[in-house]
């Protein structure tokens, strides 16, 4: 971990009041990671794995402790910073593709360019380029409906990644997708997150795709334990 | 079932909801038309007392008449005299004044058929002048209170037509003014609102003492008479009605003609030793009655002469001429009792020839004749001096001019016989009485200086025994009138020459004349007031009809909100459906399930809805009462509930619900099980369902409607033009719809297609995504776009119908016909208004004649009867007739919505007689359409005054005109089929508009006594149009409710879309979109809905107002349609953000969560 670049979480923790009684869920967690680095958080359901990444994400604040991103706190930020914050340095693909129905895969992909239209030229390229990488160049005016369950992770993943973000954050990506769409999707993950230099988390119940991560940790009790 | 109502009661209730809402709205229109139909029959019982038939007349019947008729009608049947004559009350003091006025003489037989009738007193009554009671509306008028003295004018009625030589009289002398004392004022609804015509409005009546008005009107010799006899049938009628279905007018039918005697139909019978000479009030025999007279006879084998009597202004022969003399049309006597005229030398004279002549042997001599030719030198009469005859002729306005008949000379009758009966000349008016011939007071011009010693001694010897004959083709042909052409009938019985023969045929003339003639032919008609008023309360429109129209926006919006809300409901539970689809429930046993859970939370909504339908109905009516009383015209209208209307109100509403909820349960079926499961039964589910080819077949499918809709267009656009019909509502209004339906149809092909790019919007990316997303849903995207659009649409339509803008009333083709004031008199006028000495001699002053110099009326005959305007709120059964005359036929003007033949000016199709029994009519378009129930080319039958059908066929049907309270006819026609009609009421007139209300004060100031009303056109039209443009105003405010359900209904689709995607919303969130950019987002979607609604509503509604639109006379009222449209689209965007801002401001986070 570096002091002034990174991702950096000290003492983070998280609770929720259920009724008259406080839910711990996050009871302190310490983490570092460098870019480049990639990062498998395992735990039981219930664990607070999403909690983590949400946080991470900064779509949900910590309750205490503190979150940096290459040295800025972006919980300090105002809302509308924070957004374009999260625009710009975040990237995240979840376990449901969350593909808008209504648009074409490329469309789709653009989708997170048009949060702050203007700040980037040739997003449509890129997007086009990400499709390429992903396998899906020849399904660019394709609806996510008439795509398969992998074709649409894939998709997605393109989606995280076309603001370039530092940070890609993967919540159960392969949970719905067979044995064999899921090791293609993780193989794409790490080809991409490889070739930008990201900071790669991904949520996972599996512990074969925990395994080809350069650093793992479990969620036990709130508390994060590298192993 | 019961755990389902249970565990979703929070969805039920909102569709209980809507359900009552539904219920209310259609149930509160049918009882809004039970409480009109009531509150009509209330307020005619009212009026009525306890009266059920009358007996009217044209002329005063003796008032024994009405004991006569209480005998024949027998049980415990009650009679009562009256005189009820039109007239214009002013206040004696103020001068207000007030016309159309019913003056109702009573007496107390009268006032004991009204349950408060005893109030009235005539006798007890103090006051400087004889008593008189008004009624409120009355009083209210004229601003007049107990102890005020009013000032009533009437017309005194006639015996003899006043359109002929004998009747006619000054005209300031036909009106009779009573000074009175206002003893009371007593109540609109019971004597004090007697009418003939129902109405709403409250009639406006006089009730004077009927002995005193009689003798005032008929003198004290002839006091006792009255013109109506009111009848109360008793048990009789309910017994008569139950047992064999008799009606009270047929009741009274019966009884009249035992009660009728020959002097009540106006014949007066005058014996003679051998013969009876018969004669007519009238002076002249009424056709109808000469026919039935002379039949009586000949049936009893009498010999029957006709005799036509006239007066020459002068006989002239060689230069000389005898002054004023009567002469008599004859045959000669068909039996030696009726008398013959026998020549000078003894023989009986000869059989005339048309252009024949007699003269008596006094004015054979005075004009120097001698025995005359044609008698010793018959040889010789050709070559004889004609002999002339000037007489008067009576024009239809009541124009004297002289026309001269010649005849020759075919003999000279000796002064004795019958040629010396008096009798051959009824009572002259304003001559037979006078001693000399300068004191004749006839109502004719005569030249008193003509008049010679020997003519008067002529007079003293034989008063008016006419001094020439001619046959009685010639006296037909020269003297006829529309009301007759016989003078007298004289009949000389069968038998021997014998008083009791006379007698005998006297009698039997007397019992059988009243069974003969229909009294209707002698002015006698007979009303069932009641079963009339209850009829007529029926109403000329169907109210519950109207409003169930006016509100049909807001039922149909309760009803697609409650299928609506129901569909969403089901959706939630698409888990529910697809585990009992899963298990075995086949999808129709789900449907049934589900339907019948819906009729369960519907039925009691339903229920609850009637209380809500008793509160509709009555805030309709206060509205009726108040904001929209210019649609009623009076604030009679009070909440009337009939349990039929209920039940059928509850039945119908949970009919439209059920249909809503098979809709929404509908779409059910084609979503498979697998999708069910997962929770997905709206448009996901249906995406779920997999063949991408369904998408693209229904894009072809709402591609076909709107190429379908479009060509339709098209083509009645492309009609339109090649037929010349531009001005046609009916095609511009099927243009118009099929657009709307095109352009729905367009909408739900885009909403298929691939849309606009996201980023096609450059920074306005979150508009241009909400654009996109506006058509991902397509059925419900197309719900709210249709419900927006027919709205808009509707909203234009009756925009464009209320036709704001001033019309110009001087232009010939306006609605006023470039009449820019009407007129309406009391008392009819014979005078031609368009003559300064004729406008003298009615009574103007010079001032006043000479404001209306350079203008000219058009005057109408006016057969009185019932406004068959919008105006009227009762179904009218005797129509208000105007007869035109030929000089508007051939002036034309106005403009006809419909014509029976393309003529350039339709006003030439009145003219002629169709088919026997059938003349042309014109009417006002909206008027013969939704109050008489008529159209073109169809009949609307009344009865003329022989009591014969006459079918009125409407040739042209006038536009927006100022003539929608009557039906039009040609003069013609008028006097032909209302012969005793005499005069004219309706006056329009074309001063230019700086003018107009000069000249209308000139005719009312001078034309006072008359009781003559002017207003300006405009003012006529106004009054009609502010019950077309209140009803549209009601039906834009029911509209408007129902547009404001409309836009709950965009909400909840709204809001229910943004739950459905709160995880695609939260995906965005993630991505760096702000909340606010999603509101935008969401709202842009929206507000693609709502503006797309209105466009595709406002623009077909223009194309469907074209007529309006383009047409030159009405402005169209844009500025108030565009505010109309923004509030539209302001109220669907404000309630998009209240959805919006309650969805969003909820964490859309827990939507992402995978654990």
């Amino acid at each position: 971990m570096t002091a002034g670049g990174g991702l950096a979480l000290a003492g983070v923790q998280k609770s929720y009041d259920v009724g008259p009684q406080k839910l711990e869920v996050l009871a302190g967690i310490d983490l570092a990671l460098a870019a480049g680095e990639e990062l498998a958080v395992t735990g039981p359901s219930g664990s607070g794995k999403s909690t983590l990444l949400h946080i991470v994400g900064t779509l949900d604040r910590p309750t205490a402790g503190s979150v940096s991103i290459d040295g800025e706190d972006p919980f300090a930020l105002p809302e509308p910073r924070l957004a374009r914050f999260r625009n710009r340095v975040v990237g995240f693909v979840f376990q449901d593709h969350h593909l808008l129905p209504q648009y074409t895969v490329l469309e789709n992909v653009i989708v997170p360019t048009l949060a702050f239209p203007g700040d980037g030229a040739g997003d449509e390229a890129w997007a086009r380029e990400l499709l390429e990488r992903v396998g899906l160049g020849g399904r660019l005016a394709h609806r996510p409906a008439e795509l398969s369950g992998g074709e649409r992770q894939r998709a997605a993943v393109a989606r995280a990644l076309v603001n370039r973000p530092r940070l890609l954050l993967c919540d159960e990506p392969t949970g719905n997708l067979d044995r064999k769409s899921a090791a293609a999707v993780v193989d794409l993950l790490f080809e991409l997150h490889r070739d930008a230099a990201t900071i790669l988390i991904a949520v996972t119940h599996s512990l074969e795709i925990a395994a080809r991560f350069g650093r793992r940790a479990e969620l036990v009790e709130g508390r994060c334990v590298e192993a | 079932m019961r755990r389902s109502l249970t565990w979703y009661w929070r969805a039920h209730l909102a569709v209980a909801a809507g359900a009552a809402v539904a219920t209310a709205v259609l149930t509160g229109a049918l009882l809004v038309g039970d409480s009109v139909r009531g509150s009509l029959r209330d307020l005619a019982l009212d009026r009525l007392g306890s009266i059920d038939a009358a007996v009217v007349s044209e002329r005063g019947l003796r008032q024994g008449l009405a004991d006569d008729l209480a005998r024949g009608l027998g049980g415990d049947a009650r009679t009562a005299p009256a005189l009820l004559l039109p007239g214009s009350a002013v206040h004696g003091e103020t001068r207000a004044r007030a016309s159309g006025v019913d003056v109702l003489g009573i007496d107390e037989r009268f006032a004991a058929l009204y349950p408060d009738g005893g109030e009235l007193d005539f006798e007890g009554a103090g006051g400087l002048f004889p008593p008189v009671y008004l009624n409120e509306a009355l009083a209210g008028e004229i601003g007049a209170a107990p102890g005020d003295a009013v000032l009533l004018s009437i017309q005194r009625p006639s015996d003899v037509p006043r359109e002929t030589l004998v009747g006619r009289e000054d005209a300031a002398e036909t009106i009779e003014s009573l000074r009175l004392s206002v003893a009371g004022v007593v109540s609109d609804r019971g004597p004090g609102g007697f009418t003939l015509a129902p109405h709403q409005t409250r009639p406006l009546v006089a009730l004077v003492d009927l002995d005193r008005l009689g003798r005032r009107l008929f003198g004290r010799a002839g006091g006792r008479r009255a013109n109506l006899f009111v009848a109360d049938l008793g048990a009789a009628a309910e017994a008569g009605a139950g047992a064999s279905g008799t009606t009270a007018a047929e009741r009274l039918g019966t009884a009249l003609p035992a009660a009728l005697t020959a002097a009540d139909l106006g014949i007066e019978l005058r014996r003679f030793p051998g013969r009876l000479v018969v004669e007519s009030r009238e002076f002249v025999i009424p056709p109808a009655t000469a026919e039935a007279i002379g039949a009586i006879a000949r049936e009893r084998g009498a010999a029957v002469a006709p005799v036509s009597t006239y007066l020459a202004n002068a006989i002239r022969s060689g230069g000389r001429e005898v002054p004023y003399s009567t002469v008599t049309a004859l045959e000669p006597a068909p039996a030696a009792a009726l008398g013959r005229l026998m020549l000078a030398d003894g023989r009986p004279a000869p059989a005339l020839a048309e252009d024949e002549i007699l003269i008596n042997a006094w004015a054979a001599a005075d004009l120097g004749l001698a025995a005359g030719p044609g008698v010793e030198d018959p040889a010789g009469a050709a070559d004889a001096d004609p002999i002339e005859l000037d007489y008067y002729v009576l024009g239809a306005r009541d124009e004297l001019s002289t026309a001269t008949a010649r005849f020759r000379l075919a003999g000279v009758v000796a002064m004795e016989g019958l040629a010396v009966d008096p009798r051959l000349t009824p009572d002259f008016p304003g001559l037979q009485d006078a001693d000399d011939i300068a004191a004749w007071n006839p109502a004719f011009p005569v030249e008193l200086d003509r008049i010679r010693p020997r003519d008067e001694d002529y007079w003293d010897r034989y008063k008016a025994t006419p001094k020439a004959f001619v046959a009685l083709a010639a006296g037909r042909r020269l003297w006829r009138s529309r009301f007759g052409e016989l003078t007298s009938l004289r009949i000389a019985p069968a038998g021997p020459k014998s008083d009791d023969g006379v007698d005998g045929l006297a009698a039997a003339l007397e019992a059988e004349l009243p069974r003969r003639l229909d009294p209707r032919a002698a002015g006698i008609g007979l009303r069932a007031l009641r079963e009339d008023g209850l009829r007529a309360a029926s109403g000329a429109t169907d109210f519950a009809g109207l409003f169930l129209g006016l509100s049909m926006f807001l039922i149909a919006s309760a009803a697609m909100l409650v299928g609506l809300l129901f569909r969403l409901g089901v959706e939630r539970r698409a888990r529910e459906v697809g585990l009992l689809r899963a298990v075995g429930f086949p999808a129709r046993a789900v449907r049934r399930r589900l339907l019948a859970e819906g009729a369960a939370i519907a039925a009691p909504g339903a229920l609850l809805g009637l209380a809500g339908a008793l509160a509709y109905a009555w805030a309709l009516l206060a509205g009726l009462r108040s904001w929209w009383l210019p649609a009623v015209g009076a604030p009679v209208l009070f909440l009337h509930v009939e349990p039929l209307s209920l039940a059928l109100g509850w039945a119908s509403s949970m009919a439209v619900v059920l249909v809503a909820v098979r809709w929404a349960l509908a779409r059910l079926d084609r979503v498979p099980v697998p999708a069910l499961l997962a929770g997905a039964a709206g448009a996901d589910g249906l995406d779920r369902a997999g063949p991408a080819g369904a998408g693209a077949r229904r894009g072809r499918r709402a591609a076909g409607v709107a190429a379908a809709g479009l060509l339709v267009a098209a083509g009645l656009e492309v009609w339109t033009l090649v037929s010349g019909r531009a001005s046609s509502p009916a095609l511009a209004f099927g243009a118009g719809a099929a657009l709307l339906v095109a352009g729905l149809g367009g909408f739900a092909w885009w909403c298929g297609g691939p849309g606009l790019a996201p980023n096609a919007l450059g920074r306005l990316a979150a508009v241009g995504m909400g654009a996109r997303n506006s058509g991902r849903n397509r059925g419900r995207s197309l719900l709210s776009v249709g419900l927006v659009a027919s709205a808009c649409f509707l909203i234009v339509v009756v925009a464009a119908n209320r036709g704001e803008g001033e019309i110009d009333v001087a232009d010939r083709a306006s609605g006023a016909g470039g009449f820019t004031l009407v007129a309406e008199s009391d008392v009819p006028l014979l005078s031609d208004l368009n003559r300064h000495e004729r406008r003298l001699e009615l009574g103007m002053d010079d001032e006043e004649s000479g404001a209306l110099d350079g203008v000219t009326v058009v005057p109408f005959r006016l057969l009185p009867g019932e406004d068959v305007s919008c105006l009227n709120l009762y179904r009218p059964e005797r129509p208000r007739i105007l007869g035109v005359p030929p000089e508007m036929i051939a002036r034309g003007g106005f403009t006809f919505q419909q014509a029976a033949a393309p003529v350039d000016n339709p006003w030439t199709l009145l003219e002629g007689e169709l088919e026997p029994g059938v003349v042309p009519a014109i009417g006002d378009y909206n008027s013969v359409l939704w109050i008489l129930h008529s159209g073109l080319g169809k009949d609307l039958a009344v009865v003329d005054e022989s009591g014969a059908e006459l079918r009125l066929r409407f040739v042209g049907l006038l536009s927006r005109s100022l003539f929608q309270s009557e039906v039009l006819i040609s003069e013609e026609n008028f006097v032909r089929h209302f012969p005793s009609r005499s005069g004219y009421s309706f006056f329009l007139a074309d001063p230019p508009p700086e003018r107009a209300a000069g000249v209308a004060a000139a005719l009312e100031t001078g034309l006072d006594r008359f009781g003559l009303d002017a207003t300006g056109s405009g003012e006529r039209i106004a009054a009609f149009r502010a019950v077309e443009s209140t009803y549209l105003s009601t039906f834009q405010t029911l509209g408007g409710l129902g547009l404001v359900l409309g836009t709950v209904g965009l909400g909840i689709v709204l809001l229910r879309n943004v739950l459905e995607r709160r995880a695609e919303l939260a995906t965005l969130q993630a991505f760096g979109f702000r909340r606010r950019t999603l509101a935008g987002m969401v709202l842009a979607e929206n507000g693609a809905l709502l503006a797309a609604g209105v466009a595709i509503g406002a623009l077909s509604g223009l194309v469907a107002s074209a007529p309006h639109v383009v047409a030159g006379g009405h402005g169209f009222p844009w500025p108030s349609l565009a505010a109309t449209l923004a509030a539209v689209l302001a109220a669907g965007m404000l309630s998009s953000v209240a959805a919006v801002a309650g969805t969003l401001r909820a964490p859309l986070l827990g939507a992402l969560r995978s654990e």
